[in-house]
């Protein structure tokens, strides 16, 4: 199923999928830093590459700052051969843990939503044909 | 305006912007912010107009990190103060923030408003109670003056014990509705 992409100031063609991911970007924020640190512009270019979460640039940094004032991150300074500093930011096991819990949460949720409309889906395609 | 102006220009508005925040995350928050500006605009060869315009205002920056500050302060309180100010945010928000805000209001009232007729029934126990008149209820709480002769009270000494409980009830359950509220927002503040 293609999904669309969401404009960048928030205008949403549809303001129940734009509801529907802001719910996921906490989750989406904390998934991309599994596998090692990045820094606010490798994880809004990362969110956009892999999940099509398209954040205002802006909106990123608040919520990392939030995560990791609420002990889900950690950070450093880290300095770059861009000729500055960058803050790169990595989970800490607090974060890993609720990670986990919030990717079980999710996973057991979708499976359940996705046999629910899975005739709805079914029939669209026969519509289609 | 030549570029570095323009970069600066930014970051002391932000700054500025920032005030209640501790002046050393407020210098960490502005830091990190122009090292997004350069690499972005170097990474993807953006002007550093554009760069700051996909950034959004300065002061609009500095509000969602003030907010997130006051919504998390508020959400671990259990003052009454700064639940209203965490509330009163929410409000700005959405229909949802505004329905928080009335429902902080109206039990942090009526149970105020409870405790202190507990209290007054101590100090002024003649004027404070809750008064019936050929099985209507004519008057409840704390008055000034007298009421019609054939008005008696029905509730005595006892309306301490009930007030004290009902009205610290509604203390707990709105301060428990409004500190949910405001963890529940921070988890859906981005902006896609």
């Amino acid at each position: 199923m293609a999904k669309s992409k969401l404009t960048i100031d928030g205008d949403s063609p549809d303001r129940w999928e734009a509801q529907l991911r802001k719910g996921a970007v906490e989750m989406a924020a904390l998934a991309s830093l599994w596998n090692g640190r990045l820094y606010g512009l490798e994880v809004i270019r990362f969110l956009a590459d892999i999940s099509q979460l398209q954040l205002a640039e802006g909106t990123v940094y608040p919520i990392l700052n939030r995560l990791k004032a609420e002990g889900m991150l950690t950070s450093e300074w880290v300095e770059a051969e861009a000729g500055h500093p960058r803050k790169y930011y990595c989970l800490s096991d607090a974060g890993r843990l609720r990670l986990r819990q919030m990717a079980e949460a999710w996973s057991s949720f979708s499976q359940g939503l996705s046999r629910l409309l899975e005739p709805v889906l079914q029939k669209k395609e026969e519509l289609n044909a | 305006m030549r570029e570095e102006e323009q970069i600066e220009s930014y970051l002391n508005t932000l700054r500025v912007s920032l005030g209640p925040i501790a002046i050393g995350d407020r210098e960490e928050i502005v830091r990190e912010i122009a090292a997004h500006v350069r690499d972005s605009s170097e990474q993807s060869g953006a002007s550093i107009e554009t760069v700051l315009k996909r950034l959004g205002p300065a002061e609009k920056l500095a509000r969602e990190y003030r907010d997130g500050l006051l919504i998390r302060r508020a959400s671990r309180s259990f003052s009454p103060v700064l639940l209203l100010r965490g509330a009163l945010r929410l409000a700005t928000r959405g229909i949802s923030g505004v329905f928080v805000l009335f429902t902080a209001m109206f039990g942090y009232l009526i149970g105020g408003g409870l405790l202190i007729v507990a209290f007054a029934k101590c100090f002024a126990p003649g004027h404070t109670g809750v008064w019936v008149e050929n099985g209507r209820l004519v008057s409840a709480g704390a008055i000034e003056y007298g009421l019609s002769p054939h008005a008696h009270e029905v509730l005595g000494y006892w309306i301490i014990p009930l007030a004290l409980t009902l009205g610290s009830l509604l203390f707990i359950a709105t301060t428990w509705i409004i500190r949910s509220s405001l963890r529940l927002s921070q988890r859906v503040q981005a902006r896609l």
